[in-house]
């Protein structure tokens, strides 16, 4: 099978050009043909990235906001057999859906979650999220946002058993191999890939190339499995 | 046993797989008795992560439920709406208790009529039943997941507060039945896109009047449909009598005593109204509803019949069959 078979073909992607989804979706569905899909179910919740869930030619699932995780908790329980993928956004998973995620990965709950960090609300048209930088310009930050981001790798470590994964589509070989490990894992694994919106961020001015750019300068790759600071990618698990 | 173990009893026959709830007076007991089965369950962190729970669950293969109280189910309404949207079996309790916000927690009411019909957002209909006894708890939580199975859509059992506290003898084995069975393939089996924006197939195509015009109408039949085979209503005719007094749960076992002097109605299936009563209701110059609320359901039937319905409503958790009869007389 080749990955492309994962992909819905009636249905047209609705992404801005140049976005970083695109190539967060075909890798997953690499992920996935290279893993063997018959089990797989993709889940998720509302906004850019939770159109996701219907882009791939799978039993999918498209919930409410902020409630992928519960749905996904709700399918794996009644089927185990099931591998459960939650493709989400930040706002929909670290914000309004911020509580099933402590409460997921507190209690160890075997899915593996895809959060796409595009550090705003980007598809109401980029009004600040729990994830935007200190000091960034968004619709409702004119004045830049005066608050901390939030740190979703604290959120994860704070358990006994966890598994947290840095990384961005823009180095595609690294998230494969992020989502190869979580969806291995036994237990709750969380991906955040650092992915900023292009059709947003761009209204700076700066395009596609210039923003992605920067991800591979600001950041670089462990392989030392300890909390990652700040400019890493890497993955940090236990049990 | 009490009403809500009654409950308890009804799902585990109708093929109960899954459940999740969060803790909340006066239907916690629910969650309590089923932890104690082999039905797969959780206790969510809140209670729209139950309901999701549920929503996944039962997409999945399980048939489900939740159960919660006012405030639980007002928190559950968007997804309650989405579970329509999708077309998920699901069975949703809910326990009623006095007020608006904590109000009066221990203490029993019907005031979440409008709710449980009206709660969510955009255009639906749905299917409410109300039990007026523990053996009718037993029997409708059956009938609950049935219709849910068959209508393919959230099926609301509005249950008071009191009745879900209420002991009472039940001959659960004298109680008939049949089991729906599943008919939606579970998830894991397909290539289907379950999602809530209007769709056309797996597609979604939600810039398009006709595609949501036709999905809803044909949504509105399927469950309306389903309904015909859940006209559940109780008429005590009088003869001698030129009032027709409605009540439903609680209510309608308090004014029992009254069948000697007006005829009673009680419909058990709330929603879709019963068509039945339009025709009864002919044969009467006055018609009066008696409710634990301010008059939630007079106002839908003085829509449905289009013609001026009395109330006498018992607020605060209090029903005194004297207070009913003292305002009963005064009515003309």
């Amino acid at each position: 099978m080749s990955f492309q078979e994962l992909i819905r073909k009636e249905t047209p992607i609705g992404w801005c050009p140049g976005c970083g989804l695109y190539g967060t979706f075909y890798a997953a569905c690499e992920v996935i043909d290279e893993l063997g899909s018959e089990n797989t179910v993709v889940i998720s919740g509302i906004g850019c990235t939770g159109r996701g869930a219907g882009y791939f030619n799978l039993d999918s699932v498209h919930g409410i906001h902020g409630r992928a995780i519960p749905l996904a908790v709700g399918v794996k329980m009644s089927n185990p057999k099931l591998d459960v993928i939650v493709f989400s956004g930040d706002g929909d998973l670290l914000g309004i859906g911020g509580n099933h995620l402590l409460h997921a990965a507190r209690r160890n709950d075997n899915i593996s979650v895809i959060c796409n960090n595009n550090e705003l609300f980007a598809m109401t048209g980029g009004q600040v999220a729990p994830t935007t930088r200190l000091g960034n310009i968004t619709t409702t930050t004119p004045k830049g946002n005066a608050q901390e981001a939030v740190n979703a790798q604290a959120i994860i470590l704070s358990n006994k058993k966890y598994f947290y994964a840095r990384t961005t589509p823009v180095l595609k070989e690294h998230f494969k191999k992020c989502l190869k490990e979580a969806m291995a894992h036994d237990g709750f694994s969380f991906i955040e890939l650092i992915n900023p919106c292009v059709t947003n961020v761009g209204k700076s001015g700066k395009s596609p190339a210039q923003i992605f750019g920067e991800i591979k300068e600001r950041y670089r790759i462990t392989e030392e499995s300890r909390p990652l600071k700040d400019d890493e990618f890497g993955i940090v698990k236990n049990g | 046993m009490s009403g809500n173990e009654a409950i308890v009893e009804g799902v585990l026959k109708a093929g109960l797989g899954f459940f999740s709830a969060y803790p909340i007076t006066p239907a916690t007991e629910i969650m309590e008795s089923i932890a104690k089965t082999d039905v797969k369950f959780i206790q969510g962190e809140d209670e729209i992560a139950a309901i999701n729970m549920c929503i996944g669950a039962s997409l999945a293969g399980s048939k489900a439920m939740t159960a919660t109280s006012g405030p639980g189910f007002s928190l559950k309404q968007e997804s309650i709406g989405y579970a329509y949207k999708i077309g998920v079996p699901l069975v949703v309790v809910c326990c009623q208790r006095v007020g608006p916000s904590t109000g009066m927690a221990t203490f029993g009411a019907q005031s979440d009529v409008m709710q449980a019909r009206y709660g969510s957002h955009g255009d639906y209909v749905n299917i409410v039943f109300s039990p007026n006894s523990v053996e009718e708890c037993y029997k409708l939580a059956i009938e609950s997941i049935n219709a849910a199975e068959e209508s393919h859509s959230p099926v609301i059992y509005l249950v008071d507060g009191i009745l879900a506290h209420m002991s009472e003898t039940v001959d659960l084995d004298g109680v008939n039945f049949e089991i729906k069975k599943r008919k939606l393939e579970p998830l894991g089996t397909g290539k289907r896109h379950f999602t809530g924006l209007t769709s056309q197939g797996n597609t979604p195509k939600e810039k398009d009047p006709m595609i949501y015009r036709e999905w809803y109408y044909s949504r509105k039949k399927e469950i309306l449909n389903a309904a015909k085979n859940y006209q559940f209503f109780e008429y005590l005719e009088n003869k001698d009598s030129d009032t027709l007094l409605i009540a439903f749960g609680i209510s309608s076992r308090v004014i029992l005593p009254l069948k000697e002097k007006y005829s009673i109605f009680r419909p058990i299936r709330l929603f879709p109204v019963v068509e039945q009563i339009e025709e009864i209701a002919k044969k009467y110059s006055k018609i009066v509803v008696i409710e634990m609320n301010d008059g939630q359901y007079r106002h839908e039937l003085q829509a449905f019949l289009k013609r001026e319905v009395k109330l006498i409503s018992q607020l605060g958790g209090k029903i005194s069959l004297g207070e009913i009869e003292n305002e009963l007389s005064g009515i003309n």
